[in-house]
């Protein structure tokens, strides 16, 4: 299998940024060989969307995923699953429902050759409060991700503050249980500081600066690397990348920065993504000097 | 697979013993993710205006026909973004040849959502935040039958 050996933040796309594409105009290998264009050796998928037969996949198509990675010199990176505590509608899933359904989740992503999962909590209120038994639900999982290898990481996301009470009661949890299969994913969206006309901007809102995430640094093992407006001079005009980037190798964080584009204009007819994925990247090069 | 949600392949009349009993068409899932199928909310469905409700409309999903009574249970069953799932409606006699308008809604739940957004879910009415990641509930087509 492909190793990439860098050390210190490195260059990822999460497939979800093809969203308006994947399966109508660009397959799986597409978005492989896109990523190859880039230089970039990481991989963020989402289960639920680019798995065939998810979450029984046949053992021919996790043959497949393997070559596709050899063959673009690509390494899995994050697994982006979800506790779908709410599948149901009518009731909430116990927690020992919902943890079957997470430990299906890391057999399959150490399956595929992930360390990483981007698990996504259910939520309960307007400000993305996780359920209140999802400490339950880790416990029942830890042992599973902890015989794999596998961190499990909430995403921490705009309008969430990473001074905030949920991300101190996430780092409560990883002390409590020193567990080195709990942690974090920073979305950068925390760090966005201007918004523009008509731009949506979260009552609860509060910018993060760059150095907030240095008491974090232990327990983070994945970034979205979030991008809202690239420039034609390759620069991200409302997050601060530059300081970012310099305190994750100052502190010698070692990880897949992943980009992640949420603009909805990705959906509108003739948009590019690959494009505005390479701008991105040329900045993320720059930066981080690979 | 077509950009739009109905797809323009696969509408047609079904025969069964030789007698046209009703008709069918195909949706893709407008989702950034697959879903199982307790998530899914079918809708009413409008063919040149007559309405034929949701419990008279089975959904085949990777080859399995499911009623909507019976999606309402299943977690287990995935139905993914990249493969259509195809709606068998009972009609005797089938759609006449010619033009047809369709107007179909279905939405469906996400656990990571805010609730408030989750009990206000309505397959026939569009949400009150249109956000293309989710696709539009309701959508229309004007398709052939020969």
């Amino acid at each position: 299998m492909y190793q990439y050996n860098r050390r210190g933040p490195k260059r990822g796309v999460a497939l979800y940024s093809y969203s308006a594409e994947f399966g109508l105009t660009k397959s799986l290998e597409e978005c492989f060989e896109d990523i190859c264009d880039m230089g970039a050796h990481g991989i963020e998928i989402l289960a639920n969307t680019h798995i065939e037969n998810y979450p029984y996949p046949t053992d021919a198509w996790v043959d497949k995923w393997f070559r596709l990675c050899d063959k673009y010199e690509i390494v899995p990176v994050e697994y982006g699953n979800w506790i779908d505590s709410y599948v149901l509608g009518g009731r909430e899933l116990t927690a020992e429902e919902s943890g079957e359904m997470l430990k299906r989740d890391i057999r399959l992503a150490h399956r595929l050759g992930f360390s990483v999962m981007r698990t996504k909590m259910p939520v309960i209120s307007d400000d993305l409060a996780p359920v209140s038994n999802w400490r339950k639900i880790i416990r029942l999982a830890l042992p599973t991700a902890e015989k794999l290898g596998i961190r499990m990481c909430p995403e921490i996301h705009t309008p969430t503050n990473l001074k905030s009470r949920m991300v101190a009661d996430y780092v409560d949890f990883i002390e409590e249980t020193k567990t080195k299969s709990f942690g974090l994913n920073i979305d950068f969206s925390v760090f966005r500081t201007k918004f523009g006309e008509g731009d949506y901007r979260d009552p609860n809102y509060t910018p993060n600066e760059p150095r907030d995430l240095i008491p974090l640094l232990p327990y983070i093992y994945c970034c979205h690397a979030k991008f809202i407006h690239m420039s034609d001079d390759f620069e991200e005009t409302v997050i601060p990348y530059k300081e970012i980037i310099k305190v994750l190798k100052d502190h010698q964080w070692d990880g897949y920065l992943l980009s992640e584009y949420e603009g909805a204009d990705k959906y509108d007819e003739g948009y590019e993504v690959g494009q505005t994925l390479r701008k991105h990247h040329i900045m993320m090069k720059n930066y981080i000097g690979d | 697979m077509e950009r739009q949600v109905i797809q323009s392949v696969g509408f047609r009349n079904i025969k069964e013993d030789g007698a046209v009993t009703g008709f069918q068409f195909k949706v893709r899932l407008p989702y950034y993710r697959g879903i199982f199928l307790s998530q899914l909310r079918p809708g009413t469905l409008f063919v040149d205006g007559e309405r034929f409700e949701r419990e008279d409309i089975v959904w085949n999903i990777g080859g399995e026909d499911y009623t909507c009574e019976e999606m309402q249970t299943d977690r287990n069953t995935h139905w993914s973004v990249t493969a259509p799932a195809v709606l068998k409606v009972k009609k005797e006699g089938g759609l006449s040849q010619g033009w047809h308008s369709l107007k179909y809604g279905f939405c469906f739940t996400s656990s990571y959502m805010p609730p408030v957004v989750q009990e206000n879910l309505n397959p026939d009415e569009e949400n009150f935040v249109f956000m293309p990641e989710f696709g539009h509930h309701v959508n229309e087509r004007r398709l052939l039958i020969v």
